[in-house]
């Protein structure tokens, strides 16, 4: 066995003779390591499970926009070729579950004085029948949901209003192009409460709403793409974006304009915003289309996971700032403990190097088994917190998988972590290693401590 | 033979009784545009103090008020709002199509647009400025009808595109003069959706004239109206400085 297999024999018992002492500076760095793992796999699957819900919300991975432009210049949203786009699909190769045509109205739903804003979508029922067994209803059915006219609401604004089965609701919005309108709805059922979603989640059948919008029967706003896997969004929106690009008009966003979004502090936009804006500042006849994913409508969730982050590594730092104090404390009391034996080893011809590097690896192995035992415990941890239900009926639920938490702790991420962690407990440990290092082994020996 | 000549007779008396209706229509082309002319203000500067009492079921009363600086020759304006003191120093600049709102809080410009109320009142940006209906619209229908005592013209618009905000206007106008006692704006489907009543004028000179009272009803949510009281009114020439965006942001 060399020097190194000696020096590691060694650490290893002095740290299996401290057992306690062991456990409690372990035990702090696991606890450290455990509360970071936990929050940076809270804020992975965060974003992840909020771009799945968000995607089952708005029926689709990708989507594509058909913009056109008033006589005044204006742009408005409207597909008319649904052939182009089918055919598009077809031809890009993408594997994909289902397609829906949505129109969508945002406008303001007034009830006995009230009023509260409220974004409609239109569905046309015959082809999206799934709808009808995902959004599970606490009152009334979607038996009447064909009826021109009917409406499914979110149980937090027909709270706010006040309004019962039956209720007939006014509901103000713009037309496509802007213009006012107006319409009366009926409720028939009540959907879950989504909190601040509320007012993203109402149904209504298309004809209606498009009617309403100025809009033809057959026409609508938005055509959504629910892909077989959603770990290909993104490549799968560039595939459908390059195939659509050489048959049709496309935006697309300049290496400038994505490094703005990513960049900008000030910027919490999203990038799908960014495309819009693409829409006002050029000129172009006939439809220009927009596509784009749910990762592009959640963008701004990257800087929130990245803002999340930082601060689980802020936490990680003072955390060890702290645990350095008692590391860097702990090993002086060790170098005093073992005067004699250090001496007894330098007299025996252990080198002073081999003494400092005794002392850093026994601090090495202490961090790397408190890390191992924190990730352990954090996966403990995401194990027992992922089996409680928190049901699908709630704002929590749209960042939930399913209604339960999930956790998706990145590699790299954990790594780095260890890599920080080892350097400063070394770095505690280094100033009693060196110490001890430099005790001569007469006078180490001598010593009556 | 005596058949004949007395439904010649009978035909001919309608038509003499008709040529006088048909006399008395007047050209209501010429007639909006004459409405629009009299609240325009080309060549002259426009100012004035607007007092808002705006109703809404169930809320306080709130009082607002503003003071307008209008150049039509150069479309432009400035809002100056005065109260309540929560919004005191916020106004609006308009030069040509741009609108900007000023905020004395954050000291920045935002753009606005001609469409968006005003503070919480009923009345929009675009009700204070000037008119060109023709512009937008098509008179697709007219009749005559009495408001209160006033015998009136009823003028239907169309809009000419799905660009403007409403897709009809209906206005009322005294057969005496070119003045609007009442402007409903309907949506596309054709329902009401807010009236404004115009009680009052005021002569400035010149043959022009302003409301010097305005009602603004919200027909959708019932219950909400703004009263408008102008006061102040001068078409005195104004400082240049006025239309711009340092004195929007001294005014404070």
């Amino acid at each position: 066995m060399g020097t190194f297999g000696t020096l590691t024999t060694i650490a290893f018992r002095n740290l299996n003779r401290q057992k306690k002492r062991s456990f409690l500076l372990g035990g702090a760095i696991a606890f450290g390591i455990l509360v970071v793992t936990l929050i940076n796999g809270f804020a992975g699957a965060f974003q992840q499970n909020l771009a799945a819900n968000m995607a089952q919300m708005n029926a689709g991975h990708v989507f594509i926009q058909g913009v056109e432009k008033t006589s005044k210049d204006k742009p408005f949203e409207i597909i008319r070729d649904d052939a182009l786009l089918t055919k598009t699909l077809e031809d890009s190769g993408i594997k994909y579950e289902a397609i829906a045509r949505r129109s969508w109205a945002e406008g303001s739903l007034v009830f006995e004085g009230k009023r509260v804003q409220q974004g409609v979508w239109g569905v046309n029922f015959e082809t999206e029948p799934l709808l009808t067994e995902r959004v599970k209803l606490r009152a009334g059915s979607w038996d009447r949901i064909h009826e021109p006219g009917t409406i499914i609401l979110n149980d937090g604004i027909v709270k706010k209003l006040k309004l019962e089965l039956n209720d007939k609701v006014q509901f103000e919005l713009k037309s496509v192009t802007g213009q006012k309108n107006f319409g009366d709805f009926v409720l028939i059922g009540v959907s879950q409460d989504m909190g601040m979603f509320s007012s993203m989640i109402a149904y209504t059948d298309q004809t209606y709403l498009n009617g309403l919008l100025n809009i033809g029967p057959h026409e609508y706003e938005y055509f959504a793409i629910m892909l077989k896997d959603m770990k290909y969004t993104d490549r799968d929106t560039e595939k459908l974006t390059a195939t659509l690009k050489e048959r049709a008009q496309v935006f697309e966003l300049s290496a400038a304009d994505l490094k703005a979004v990513s960049t900008s502090a000030s910027n919490m936009s999203s990038r799908y915003t960014k495309l819009q804006k693409l829409a006002k500042n050029t000129t172009w006849e006939g439809a220009k289309y927009r596509v784009f994913s749910i990762n592009d409508t959640i963008s701004f969730i990257e800087d929130v996971v990245n803002i999340i982050n930082f601060v689980a590594t802020i936490i990680l730092i003072v955390l060890f700032c702290i645990i350095m104090v008692g590391i860097s404390n702990t090993f002086r009391m060790i170098m005093y403990e073992r005067i004699k034996e250090i001496g007894t080893m330098r007299a025996c011809g252990m080198q002073r190097d081999s003494v400092r590097n005794l002392f850093l690896m026994e601090a090495f192995f202490l961090a790397t088994a408190g890390t191992v035992a924190g990730w352990v415990a954090a996966g403990l941890f995401m194990g027992v917190l992922s089996l409680f239900n928190f049901g699908t009926n709630s704002v929590l639920s749209l960042f939930l998988k399913s209604g339960h938490f999930s956790f998706s702790p990145l590699p790299l991420s954990m790594l780095g972590n260890f890599a920080l962690v080892a350097i400063l407990t070394l770095i505690a440990a280094y100033l009693p290693a060196r110490n001890a290092s430099r005790l001569a082994p007469a006078e180490a020996l001598r010593s009556s401590k | 033979m005596r058949k004949v000549f007395f439904r010649l007779m009978a035909v001919g008396c309608l038509l003499a009784l008709s040529v006088p209706a048909i006399a008395q229509t007047p050209d209501f082309q010429a007639m909006v545009n004459e409405i629009d002319a009299s609240s325009s203000f080309k060549g002259q500067d426009f100012s004035g103090v607007f007092t808002i009492v705006t109703d809404k079921p169930g809320k306080k009363q709130k009082v607002s008020q503003i003071r307008m600086f209008r150049r039509d020759a150069r479309d432009q304006f400035l809002i100056l709002i005065q109260l309540p003191e929560a919004d005191k120093g916020q106004g609006y600049l308009k030069e040509g199509d741009n609108l900007q709102f000023y905020d004395p809080t954050s000291r920045k410009f935002n753009h606005s647009s001609m469409k968006e109320a005003l503070g919480d009142s009923e009345a929009q940006n675009d009700d204070f400025s000037q008119n060109k209906t023709l512009e937008d619209y098509n008179i697709a229908e007219t009749g005559e009808a009495t408001l209160g005592k006033f015998p009136v013209w009823i003028i239907n618009l169309k809009a000419k595109t799905n660009d403007v905000s409403y897709d009809q206007i209906r206005l009322y106008v005294r057969k005496d003069k070119p003045l609007v006692l009442k402007q409903e704006y309907l949506s596309i489907s054709g329902r009401l959706m807010r009236t404004i009543l115009y009680p009052k004028y005021a002569e400035l000179g010149g043959g022009k004239f302003f409301p010097s009272q305005m009602l603004v009803i919200d027909e959708i949510n019932k219950g909400e109206k703004s009263q408008i009281t102008m006061s102040e009114m001068s078409l005195e020439t104004l400082p240049d400085k006025v239309f711009t965006k340092a004195f929007l942001e001294q005014a404070n």
